[in-house]
């Protein structure tokens, strides 16, 4: 089918079938809200875009996913990344044995295993690999010991995938695993953290004994730093999408119409950068996601993407702020003509972490001066 | 620094050849000490690296195949303008070749194509595009210059400003008004009520003024019939600015190159100063810039290989020359500032870059024109 089509196709596809009153939502939807319209993606055989097809997936290329992901944001569909989808997948396809990869792979297509993520520590957030959650083997399990935080979804997780210390002797980078645990072990406590916008997406994750079969490990002991970091290389490129800041640039198009502001030569002006700050990050996007397509590995550049679109996202929010004069305080959602909702102190708040989440954007700076300029350290 | 494009851009074999070549041909042509020698000498270029690039076939790498033309796409186009622009090379292709040739080839005038294209392609005959009637304005409908019809022809009255390399051209390519609107004439050089003037730029190039008092112009002489002028400068005007952004990414990716060298090795407190991350993140910064220009320079390639039509063109056009003009500016500012004290004075190179960058961020529209034309051309998703 040519692109042309296929986009008509998505688009149609996703009018007839997502429900109305979730488009343009006051607040990021989680996978659990909309598990009846993750079951609809699935049955479609959309839930994995970027993966093969041979493991379930859609096989598009870069460049289609980000057209087919446009489709998406376009309707106003705003739903939290499903990270099994995004990160482990990738990384089961690339280093999980056979039957991790024939039980996880088909169950995270269908959402009937929902993950969260547990990298972050109290003591290592940038310095990632200074993390301290230990993991034992004694027979046949690891004891899990330690707290993980900043886990989002971790109150709907079915199952976490986690990093864990196993060498507490060799060099900090060369004593790290890579376990799947289930997050209805005993020895397990959530405590949800509220964030500014007064939302809890983010929650802390305690480990007390806790007992994880020791065939849940992903890769060799001792080796998980490396695929970390190969999944880390993919975060990145998620976190750099221009999808970030697509979504409220559109919200910020909207509150600006409405207040009749696309004839102001002022607002025209920062407006029309920050479209083309999108729009040129679109095209680097398709660069980079070229080398994906062609199956070879992104390095340490994909940290200009998070750097630019975090940032641009931020300049978004900004003007959304400015635009909307004292109204932008109130702790209440605009409703707009078209029916979509916009709390703008909300998206103020929630482009706040995207500058921090995933490598803060000074440590993304330190990475391409030292590996791409290579400059002294 | 590690070269991205090497690390993760794919070329064809075409495209590395002419890459390697061009690259070749400008450090041959001299380095920077070329630049500063022709600062302020008429007509600002030099014409023996001018008819070395005839040789090459380059002055005709936009010309199609049926005229002896090169007949590359833009992707290609760009490789070969990136790197003219890293060597601050001053020679005219894109103004006198791309554009002043290309209104002729893209006008209606077939006996015109067959006598000038062969020599300009040769290197022996040099076309200006004289376009302009005010400063900052990218009208292409002619307004001011008229054309008023005589006995088998035209005469032309009235001023075009910025004329790149107007000193050293052969012949012009004069836009002016008819009562069926705009056309375009070729008026020879030293015709009879003709003045030329030459203002001296800050990069130690030249824009020309153009004075035309009833300058009679055969119509055989006619470039683009009354009517279809402005549709041929619209076409050349953006696959100017295109160009223009080529020479740009060239001049601001090579200013930053040199400025992490520099930062490198210049040792303050004992330590190299590329070693304080105050530095590092400034030009992370710059780096960040000169990448987005890239990528936006071969999306709008791409754009135009792809298709010849006019509005998308011109999306594609302003998109690139907005990145470009506005990056190339903040990476040589920032490269001046990296290089401390020394980078204020004339004889450090990297003033050279700013001041390439402040001529062709300004030509065919700044960044501040272009975001508002793209603005103007792309309808907001809401």
């Amino acid at each position: 089918m040519d692109e042309q089509a296929f986009r008509l196709e998505v688009r149609q596809w996703i009018k007839e079938n997502f429900p109305e009153e979730w488009r343009f939502p006051p607040h990021r939807l989680s996978l659990r809200q909309t598990e009846t319209w993750q079951r609809k993606l699935y049955e479609k055989g959309w839930s994995a875009p970027n993966w093969p097809k041979e493991y379930g997936g859609m096989g598009l290329t870069a460049y289609q996913q980000i057209s087919f992901q446009q489709a998406f944001d376009a309707h106003g569909i705003n739903i939290a990344p499903n990270m099994a989808v995004t990160m482990l997948g990738p990384l089961l396809i690339r280093y999980g044995t056979e039957a991790q990869k024939q039980y996880y792979l088909p169950r995270i297509l269908s959402g009937e295993i929902r993950w969260c993520q547990g990298y972050s520590e109290p003591g290592a957030g940038s310095d990632l690999a200074g993390l301290r959650t230990s993991a034992v083997l004694q027979g046949d399990h690891f004891i899990v010991n330690g707290q993980k935080i900043w886990t989002s979804y971790a109150h709907e997780a079915d199952m976490i995938f986690m990093l864990v210390r196993t060498d507490k002797e060799a060099k900090k980078q060369e004593g790290i695993s890579f376990l799947l645990g289930d997050m209805k072990a005993p020895g397990i406590t959530i405590r949800r953290i509220k964030n500014l916008t007064g939302s809890s997406e983010f929650c802390e994750v305690f480990f007390d004994n806790v007992k994880i079969p020791k065939e849940n490990i992903v890769g060799q002991l001792n080796q998980g730093w490396t695929m970390a970091k190969s999944l880390l290389g993919s975060e990145r490129i998620t976190i750099g999408s221009p999808r970030v800041a697509k979504y409220p640039l559109q919200l910020l198009g909207k509150l600006a119409k409405e207040r009749g502001l696309m004839e102001n030569p002022e607002f025209r002006a920062q407006y029309d950068a920050l479209r083309l700050d999108v729009a040129d990050l679109d095209a680097t996007f398709v660069r980079f996601a070229e080398v994906l397509r062609r199956g070879e590995e992104l390095g340490p550049e994909v940290s200009l993407l998070k750097i630019w679109i975090t940032e641009t996202y931020q300049r978004v929010t900004d003007l959304m702020i400015e635009i909307t004069g004292e109204a932008a305080v109130l702790d209440e959602m605009l409703v707009l003509a078209d029916g979509a909702q916009v709390h703008p102190a909300n998206h103020y708040f929630a482009s706040r972490p995207a500058s921090i989440y995933g490598g803060t954007n000074e440590i993304q700076r330190n990475i391409l001066a030292k590996a791409i300029l290579e400059l002294p350290g | 620094m590690i070269d991205l494009k090497t690390r993760i851009d794919r070329f064809s074999d075409q495209q590395r050849m002419i890459q390697e070549s061009a690259a070749s041909f400008f450090s041959d042509a001299g380095n920077y000490k070329r630049i500063r020698e022709r600062r302020g000498i008429a007509p600002g270029y030099d014409q023996s690296v001018w008819k070395a690039m005839a040789d090459l076939g380059w002055l005709g790498f936009w010309l199609p195949e049926k005229y002896d033309g090169m007949g590359l796409g833009f992707a290609e186009a760009s490789l070969l303008l990136e790197q003219g622009g890293r060597a601050l090379a001053p020679e005219p292709l894109i103004s006198a070749a791309l554009m002043a040739g290309g209104a002729i080839l893209h006008g209606d005038n077939e006996g015109l194509k067959a006598e000038c294209l062969p020599r300009l392609m040769a290197g022996d005959w040099k076309p200006a595009l004289a376009w302009q009637e005010a400063e900052s304005s990218q009208q292409t409908e002619s307004s001011s210059v008229t054309a008023v019809a005589q006995s088998g022809g035209f005469a032309l009255t009235g001023s075009k400003y910025f004329i790149p390399a107007a000193e050293g051209a052969d012949a012009f390519v004069v836009a002016a008004r008819t009562p069926s609107g705009t056309a375009l004439f070729l008026v020879d050089k030293g015709s009879a009520g003709t003045v030329i003037e030459t203002h001296p730029r800050v990069d130690g190039g030249f824009f020309g003024t153009l004075k035309l008092a009833g300058v009679r112009v055969s119509a055989s002489r006619c470039v683009a019939s009354p009517g279809m002028g402005r549709a041929v400068l619209d076409r050349v005007l953006d696959e100017g600015r295109l160009a223009a952004s080529a020479e740009l990414l060239g001049v601001m990716s090579r200013a930053l190159e040199i400025s992490v060298a520099y930062i490198r090795q210049r040792e303050q407190f004992g330590r190299p100063i590329g070693s304080f991350q105050a530095l590092q993140h400034r030009a992370v910064d710059l780096f960040i810039l000169v990448e987005l220009s890239r990528s936006v320079l071969a999306h709008g390639a791409a754009v135009f290989d792809a298709s010849p039509d006019p509005a998308r063109r011109a999306v594609a056009a302003s998109q690139a020359k907005a990145r470009c003009s506005d990056a190339a500016l903040k990476v040589a500012k920032g490269c001046v500032q990296l290089h401390g004290g020394i980078g204020y004075t004339d004889e450090c190179d990297i003033g050279l870059f700013l001041k390439k960058s402040m001529v062709l961020a300004t030509w065919l529209g700044s960044a501040a024109h272009h975001r508002r034309r793209y603005g103007e051309l792309v309808a907001e998703a809401v």
